[in-house]
């Protein structure tokens, strides 16, 4: 079993620094500090040029915004998404435009793990005990809630299984890593992708999410591009 | 100054070159060790391969066929009875043998230019990938794998491989292969992908032993060890260094017989990633 065949492509470890071959280190020294005098600061500039995108469309001039807010190259596409038939209407305009409440307070996996998760019914009940308990809508929440189910959600966003995706690191690069931005705007991270919730009533799928529509993203805001990275 | 910089950044670049086998650049360079000194055969490995990576059991027709979807096996090898004379025969060194092969994670592989889609390709880190919804089920790679370490879908195994409820098991991490697909061992990536994601979340590097592959983790006798190669101070880097096991080359040399350290058919210039720790013997 552990017979080790002869090759005629065997391989041998000369040491490459000896004396006798000084004269071409020296060569090379000469060489590379030649580089160096001539302008360049690194040898690192040399090899990889940063990567510059313009998007196709948008204005070249470096006055005009890249993205919805800066920093970010904003991926492109749209998709016309079919009204989901949810058990209960629930009106995202209603609270996260006009009682401006933040996304992450209900969807509040998104920051810490892969996915964002839908709230239990007892973060809904946290104030619809109190808040507007006569309307129609949370009555029929009341009744999910007393009975102990949770409303049969359906997925509106759904990727194929052999999707790697992450909501964590993308909202730490685009949110908590970024300057620029504050925890108010999450919404705005969010629309990247989701759309303009905040004018929707029933969540709709309004951005395409192929594999075309993340790459173009990647290639923007130099996400990484290995296979792998995403496929699972 | 620039000048003196730029030559000492150069040479060491041009030194790690050389100690790494060319592979300096990665990001990381995950590698194995398997000390087939401690590995007594009880296939605890393949158990855990089949429970981590959604592993169909194909049943005993199908297995005889060579149909098998184990990733990782023990390889079982018994001496000849007639080799050596009637004094050694019965030494300690003689007898059954055990070899856990799974897919060694070439270098240079042989599976991966013969792709016509290129689903199977080289990660900036070192892993010879398989991406399954990019597979067509073309089999080259299996059939120019020197090592028949690659597992070929040749039925639809997810309607009756796991019956309810034990679909419930099946890890979410990790696709249930269609038919037509290819499909090997991957050095569990979905447990280096949950990782990095942790530690890139931390704003920190991989910290050695936090990535343990499944057969790593339930090996009794702690015959497999895993990690990234280009740390220096990772258990896995210290064993190759330790026994002179080294990228880029194809033949070990040894300075002293008692060191032991070999990867499979390397002479084929495959450049495995996996090192079995075993004095290399003539029979």
């Amino acid at each position: 079993m552990k017979v080790e065949a002869k090759t005629c492509h065997e391989q041998t470890h000369r040491p490459l620094f000896t004396w006798t071959r000084m004269w071409a280190v020296l060569v090379l020294a000469g060489l590379l500090g030649g580089l160096s005098l001539s302008g360049s600061s690194s040898a690192g500039e040399l090899m990889a040029p940063p990567r510059v995108h313009t998007p196709p469309g948008a204005a070249d001039s470096a006055d005009e915004p890249l993205g919805p807010f800066p920093g970010v190259v904003a991926p492109e596409g749209t998709y016309e998404g079919k009204n989901v038939e949810q058990p209960i209407e629930f009106p995202h305009d209603l609270h996260a435009d006009t009682n401006k409440i933040n996304c992450l307070y209900c969807h509040t996996y998104a920051r810490r793990s892969a996915v964002a998760g839908i709230p239990p019914t007892s973060k809904c009940m946290g104030c619809h005990n109190v808040i507007a308990t006569d309307r129609p809508r949370i009555k029929k929440l009341t009744e999910y809630w007393e009975k102990g189910e949770s409303p049969p959600w359906k997925k509106v966003h759904d990727l194929p299984d052999y999707v790697r995706f992450t909501h964590e690191r993308h909202l730490k690069k685009f949110l908590f890593d970024n300057p620029d931005m504050s925890v108010e705007r999450v919404d705005e991270v969010c629309a990247l992708c989701h759309g303009n919730v905040k004018k929707m009533t029933v969540a709709r799928k309004q951005k395409p999410l192929t594999m075309g529509f993340c790459t173009r993203c990647h290639e923007a805001n130099d996400g990484p591009f290995d296979c792998q990275k995403c496929h699972k | 100054m620039s000048l003196v910089r730029n030559f000492i950044e150069d040479w060491s670049r041009y030194r790690r070159s050389i100690d790494e086998g060319g592979f300096h650049e990665y990001e990381h360079m995950w590698g194995m060790v398997i000390d087939l000194d401690k590995c007594t055969g009880c296939n605890a490995c393949s158990v855990a391969c089949y429970a981590e990576n959604n592993l169909a059991v194909v049943g005993e027709d199908k297995f005889e066929n060579g149909q098998g979807m184990h990733w990782m096996r023990i390889e079982r090898y018994w001496d000849e009875p007639n080799i050596g004379n009637e004094r050694v025969r019965d030494t300690q060194e003689h007898g059954a043998s055990f070899m856990p092969m799974m897919c060694q994670q070439c270098n240079s592989a042989t599976c991966e230019p013969v792709c016509p889609v290129s689903a199977a390709y080289h990660t900036p880190d070192g892993l010879n990938a398989q991406i399954y919804n990019r597979c067509v089920g073309s089999r080259y790679c299996a059939n120019n794998c020197p090592y028949r370490l690659r597992y070929f879908n040749f039925f639809s195994y997810y309607e009756d491989s796991w019956p309810s409820p034990l679909d419930m098991q099946l890890n979410p991490d990790i696709t249930v292969r269609d038919k037509g697909v290819m499909e090997k061992c991957t050095f569990c990536v979905q447990r280096i992908r949950s990782t990095k994601n942790a530690a890139k979340m931390e704003d920190r590097q991989v910290v050695d032993g936090e990535v343990q592959t499944a057969c790593q983790q339930t090996c009794p006798t702690s015959a497999i060890v895993f990690g990234d190669l280009l740390d220096h101070e990772s258990d896995v880097h210290k064993l190759w260094h330790k026994h002179q096991t080294r990228l880029g080359t194809t033949k070990q040399k040894k300075d002293n017989p008692e060191l032991r350290g070999y990867r499979l058919y390397e002479q084929l210039n495959t450049e495995p990633s996996v090192t079995y720790l075993e004095r290399v013997r003539d029979v």
